[in-house]
């Protein structure tokens, strides 16, 4: 069977992000490394253990800017068998609905029985990209999974909801959205990466979609940093004393009880 | 299209707080520009004198076992009616596990505009913008949706929930067309009894490396119990297997925002404060005067916190009974 994986990178999640001034919708990124979306990687492991039992091919899609191909080589030194980019402005600067939309584009003709990829992008925090996918697509979608099973043509997964879960059995194609419960993503070895470079990426155009450029429905308008937190009172000493000011700070201060 | 559309949660009876609180935010919607709100209701419909009491116009609810639990593709066709019935330029519902999820889909099915998880609503802004954390909630971005109709998640515990009118909504039962249902739910695994999910609680005790183990979190526990609040961890302390992956809190786990967070034995790095960094108060018990997360912090204890958090617990019983 055939396996899509999408792709994004994003800044490391140690980096400290600031906007920037000349480009208030931007960040700086002088001093940011940027990675794989650590959710992707459950998603390439996900699809190359499935493929390694099944049989297939893992193709990786990344909608991205031309830097984000170190993300994509992540993915092939990890084994996905190649790639495809898309590049274009329209598509790297638009939102996550139009993004789920170009990306069902890119999919189609692939004809995968499963599209996988991560619960969540880091970077916008947003996790909605299984359900985009798969209703442009018009497929079944389990988003958030933490345990899955495929066979020949269907899948179980147990989607992670706010306290507990459901056991989902659907039909494939699907699309599935993957957690961190699901596997422990593999380290591409040396060889590996070298390998890697020699992996086909193509580059995919919105035109050789037949897409047109799409004004984005949603549009960051400026980023700015939260308000920093201030130090509160800090207290030491015998834990009698310091548990009996916490209480009354809750009560009086706080006014939480 | 103008009107105003929130899709209702339900938990065991009751109307989700998330509910409440998209209905505070779409009364003040529906105020600021004169046009009517409606809601769809779409289990436990018994509750639709409730949910209208909250000051909507009309609650449109639906009937069948195929409402009967979450299931992504039948809910979106529902909502997606209700929204062309009720002409719905705005969509608010819950951040939750099932917002997020049905919002998503709902987007792509109305071909509108998706802003998840906000923290704040421009109520006057033309079309309306929000303000939503991004980045790990190491930035904020204000966000214009020009596309149409704007579906929108709230962040739960953030806006200020509506509270009964004397009103009285009118109750329309749609009979929505769900064509093909591919994915099932077989099963529904509940959290055993009295375990709140983080992203549920008021309250949050959460516990690190600092626990030493997982007989550690048996104080994080006890003192959670007392103040009805849920158990959170760091990435340190599920990495080590000392409690489940639905408990971290962090970047690569989940984003909460409770009134109070009580953080035990965690240094405060970056990416578990990118998780819990909005919550109202924060109190840290650390024995590291200079860990980072002892200046971020409302209320900071320097000590050990086997031996603070037993004597707060026994504090807090005087003061709660
Ligand atoms: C890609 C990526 C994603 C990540 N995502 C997350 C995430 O989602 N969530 C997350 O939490 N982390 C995440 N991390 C990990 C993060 O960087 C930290 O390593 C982690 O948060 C540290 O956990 P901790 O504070 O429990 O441990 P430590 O940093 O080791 O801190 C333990 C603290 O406990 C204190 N302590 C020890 N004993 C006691 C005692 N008896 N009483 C009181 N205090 C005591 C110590 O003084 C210390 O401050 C991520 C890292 C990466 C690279
Ligand atoms: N690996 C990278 N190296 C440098 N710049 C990058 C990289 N990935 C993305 N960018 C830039 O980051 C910006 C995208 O960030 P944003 O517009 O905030 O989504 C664009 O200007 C990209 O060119």
């Amino acid at each position: 069977m055939t396996i899509v994986v999408i792709l994004k990178q994003v800044p490391d999640t140690e980096a400290v992000v600031r906007p920037d001034p000349s480009r208030p919708q931007g960040i700086l990124t002088e001093d940011v490394k940027f990675i794989l979306n650590p959710y992707d990687e459950f998603a390439v492991e996900e699809a190359l253990s499935i493929a390694e039992s099944t049989g297939g091919e893992v193709v990786g899609i990344c909608i991205g800017p031309a830097e984000a191909e170190s993300a994509v080589l992540t993915a092939l030194a990890m084994g996905v068998d190649r790639a495809m980019m898309i590049t274009d402005p329209g598509a790297v600067e638009t939102d996550i609905v139009t993004k789920g939309r170009i990306l069902a584009e890119a999919i189609k003709p692939l004809n995968p029985s499963l599209v996988l990829c991560g619960r969540e992008w880091i970077d916008t925090q947003e996790d909605a990209l299984a359900a985009v996918i798969a209703e442009y697509l018009d497929l079944p979608h389990v988003g958030n999974v933490g345990k899955l099973s495929v066979e020949s043509s269907k899948l179980t997964a147990v989607r992670e909801m706010d306290g507990g879960s459901l056991e989902i059995e659907s039909t494939l194609p699907a699309i599935v959205s993957c957690s961190k419960d699901l596997n422990e993503p593999r380290y591409p070895t040396l060889i590996k990466i070298k390998r890697a470079k020699t992996k086909e990426i193509k580059s995919v155009t919105l035109s050789d979609l037949n897409l047109a450029f799409e004004p984005p429905r949603s549009r960051v308008k400026i980023l700015s940093s939260p308000p920093a937190r201030q130090a509160g009172r800090v207290v030491k000493g015998e834990p009698d004393a310091t548990a009996r000011d916490a209480v009354a700070w809750l009560s009086d201060e706080a006014k939480i009880i | 299209m103008t009107g105003i559309l929130v899709i209702a949660e339900t938990r065991n009876g009751t109307i989700h707080k998330t509910t409440r609180e998209a209905a505070g935010a779409a009364m003040e919607l529906s105020r600021r520009r004169s046009v009517p709100a409606a809601a769809l209701l779409l289990t436990e419909t018994q509750l639709a004198g409730e949910l209208g009491a909250l000051g909507f116009s009309t609650v449109y609810t639906v009937e069948g076992e195929r409402y009967g639990k979450y299931n992504s593709e039948s809910y979106t066709a529902a909502a997606a009616h209700a929204a062309r019935q009720c002409s719905a330029n705005i969509i608010l519902m819950g951040a939750t596990g099932m917002g997020r999820d049905l919002t998503a889909r709902l987007a792509a099915r109305l071909n509108g505009a998706l802003a998840s998880d906000v923290i704040r609503i421009h109520y006057d802004s033309d079309p309306v913008s929000v303000v939503r954390p991004v980045y790990s909630g190491k930035l904020l971005a204000e966000v214009e949706l020009p596309g149409s109709p704007r579906i929108i998640s709230l962040r739960p515990n953030v806006f200020e929930p509506a509270s009964p009118s004397g009103q009285q909504a009118q109750v329309v039962r749609l009979d929505p067309d769900t064509a093909s249902i591919r994915a099932q739910v077989k099963q529904a695994i509940q959290a055993a009894q009295g375990v709140l999910d983080v992203t549920e609680a008021d309250i949050i005790v959460s516990g690190g490396r600092g626990v030493g183990g997982p007989e550690g979190f048996g104080v994080i526990r006890d003192l959670a119990q007392v103040l009805n609040a849920a158990v959170g961890a760091s990435r340190a302390a599920v990495d080590s297997d000392w409690i489940p992956y639905k408990h971290q809190v962090g970047q690569t786990g989940k984003v909460v925002s409770p009134v109070l967070y009580i953080a035990c034995g965690i240094s405060g790095a970056i990416q578990h404060f990118a998780g819990m960094g909005s919550s109202r108060f924060i109190i840290a018990v650390n024995k590291d005067p200079d860990a980072p997360i002892m200046n971020k912090a409302d209320f900071a204890i320097v000590g050990d916190l086997f031996k603070v958090v037993p004597v707060l617990k026994e504090e807090l019983i005087k003061i709660l009974n």
